[in-house]
């Protein structure tokens, strides 16, 4: 591998974590608070949402690629806002992709809690805001495998990265679309190495993810 | 010759009154319906009644964690009003950090709060628990840290759900003493829900019965005790000696019940002669006649079954036609005499029978 292809190879690898860390940030961020909101209220259609979420949770990307190529394509309802073949289009797909992940794991957490849970910190007289706090605190377990399940989701996915980004050299080029353009071309000892690359990360990232994880269950 | 002080009457910290919750609907809808009820700076009262009666359910309405009943309905506790739940839950964090939390967003100095907490901890015998995990702590000490938490918050009105359940017998003397030592230090109106007499008993100054929702009595725990309004009553408060009859004579200030298996009955309470009554002798009352003129004679019976504890033996008599119960002090005098079969006469003082008409 020469210079510059080695320069290619690590502007990919950085152009993948910041396209999946934004996703997850976004994905977290949605998808806590609904969790959150979901699990510790009960209200007419619950049923109805939850199913909804479960079923976003085994969504096939190449679906919610396909949705959103729809809507960011010129004539789509979104296609004024320039979004197909960018960075932020994809990173809106991967953060579809993860939120029902977040949000199904994250209710899952509350919903282990005892039921007289939210009802013991309230005697305590404890503002809402501290409520919360101790709420995350509390869970913090649980929302741990929800950003660990969540970046597996997004880090691994093909479908929708190439279908909204483009595969774009320079632009959009992560490192899934990257090891299948070059599988496609029979470059195969170079998608083996980009491959190799990506389950570093994965295995990186979820291993410390999951070292704080375990670390936390102890204390 | 002076007049002795008149006690001062305790001040009542939270008061309800036409409280009412509804729960369910249908055929499994549930309505609490308390009339009145007052908790007293200092006093403990314990709410007593069989499992579903509502019991639970009244004490979230007291501390207002229930939203179907009328904040109007409960006054007072200007203080913090603070529920120790049945099972408390354990925040992630040691024991100390469990009891911090109560303190969050209250406006404290660092070094108030880690003075209030110490004491707390203190109280309650688990400073030396301070950094261990809360969720790894045994039932009795979760026990102990959660009435740390309700303490630290200094409260006016604190609302025990069931506080001995799982404990053994020293585990419930010993938190029992530090509960009221506690209660007697902060001058807090304690109101305690439990389903087991024993345990009531162990703090109680007033007693109040709820059956089906509904408060049936109320009173100072002697009054309850020896006086309960009904049968129903007269079984939930240990009044397990229970028969009917009908009001033969009366010598004096005393009545004499003769109950249906030939057994006649003395009792100070006022009856009529003719009426059909009932009669309710509690267990440590009833006496195996040995002729120490402990009471008056009633009638024989014969020993059904002697059960000790290793305390207290209970003794199960057969009558003619029904069972009565007493209590004697184990390993001593006639609890290591008895047999099963043996022919025993019974004896009761008239002050000892309640009794009450049958309308």
């Amino acid at each position: 591998m020469n210079e510059a292809e080695a320069r290619l190879v690590v502007e990919i690898t950085f152009r993948t974590l910041w396209v999946c860390g934004a996703a997850l940030v976004t994905a977290l961020a949605i998808g806590i608070p609904i969790g959150i909101a979901l699990g510790g209220r009960r209200f007419a259609g619950r049923s109805l949402v939850v199913s909804t979420v479960n079923a976003g949770m085994g969504a096939p990307p190449v679906v919610v690629g396909l949705g959103c190529s729809i809507l960011f394509s010129r004539s789509g309802l979104l296609g004024g806002l320039g979004l197909i073949y960018s960075q932020t289009g994809m990173i809106i797909a991967q953060t579809l992709i993860a939120v029902p992940l977040v949000i199904g794991i994250t209710l899952a957490a509350v919903g282990s809690l005892d039921e007289e849970w939210d009802l013991q910190v309230r005697t305590l007289g404890i503002r809402r805001i501290f409520r919360l706090w101790l709420l995350v605190r509390q869970i913090r377990m649980g929302l741990l495998a929800a950003v660990i399940a969540a970046l597996g989701g997004i880090l691994s996915e093909v479908g929708a990265s190439s279908m909204v980004g483009g595969n774009l050299l320079g632009k959009t080029r992560v490192l899934t679309t990257a090891i299948m353009m070059e599988t496609n071309m029979g470059n195969f000892e170079r998608a083996g190495g980009l491959a190799l690359i990506l389950i570093g990360l994965t295995f990186l990232i979820a291993g410390l993810l999951t070292a704080v994880q375990q670390s936390g269950r102890t204390r | 010759m002076t007049t002795p002080p008149t006690p001062r009457p305790h001040r009542i910290a939270l008061a309800a009154k036409g409280l009412r919750v509804q729960r369910g609907q249908g055929s499994s809808r549930f309505t609490l319906d308390v009339a009145a009820l007052d908790l007293r700076a200092g006093e403990v009262l314990v709410i007593l009644g069989p499992n579903g009666a509502g019991k639970s359910t009244l004490l979230r309405a007291l501390a207002g964690l229930e939203s179907s009943a009328d904040p109007h309905s409960i006054q007072g506790g200007s203080g913090p009003v603070t529920l120790v739940f049945q099972r408390p839950a354990a925040f992630a964090g040691s024991a100390q950090h469990n009891v911090r939390v109560a303190l969050l967003g209250k406006g404290l100095t660092e070094a108030d709060r880690s003075d209030r907490i110490a004491r707390a901890l203190t109280r309650f015998d688990i400073a030396h628990l301070a950094d261990q995990e809360a969720r790894t702590l045994s039932g009795g000490e979760m026990r102990r840290l959660a009435l740390a938490r309700a303490f630290v918050l200094e409260p006016e009105v604190l609302l025990l759900d069931e506080p001995f359940d799982d404990l053994d017998a020293e585990g419930q003397r010993q938190l029992s003493l530090d509960l009221q030592r506690a209660i007697t230090e902060t001058d807090v109106a304690v109101a305690m829900v439990t389903h087991d007499l024993r345990r009531a008993l162990l703090l109680a100054d007033r007693i109040a019965v709820l059956m089906r929702g509904k408060l049936v009595q109320q009173g100072p725990r002697e009054e309850v005790l020896q006086r309960p309004n009904s049968r129903e009553i007269a079984r939930t408060v240990g009044m397990t000696n229970l028969a009917e009859g009908r009001v033969v004579r009366r010598e004096e200030e005393i009545y004499w019940v003769e109950i249906s298996d030939g057994l006649e009955v003395p009792t100070r309470a006022k009856l009529e002669i003719g009426r059909d009554a009932w009669i309710g002798i509690r267990p440590e009352h009833l006496k195996i006649d040995i002729g120490r003129g402990d009471g008056r004679p009633i009638g024989k019976a014969e020993v059904e079954s002697l059960v000790s504890d290793g305390l207290a033996t209970v003794v199960t008599l057969r009558t003619r036609d029904r069972m009565f119960s007493t209590h004697l002090l184990s390993g001593r005098g006639l609890a290591r005499r008895l047999r099963s079969g043996d022919a025993v006469s019974l004896a009761v003082r008239p002050e000892h029978v309640h009794a009450r008409l049958i309308d």
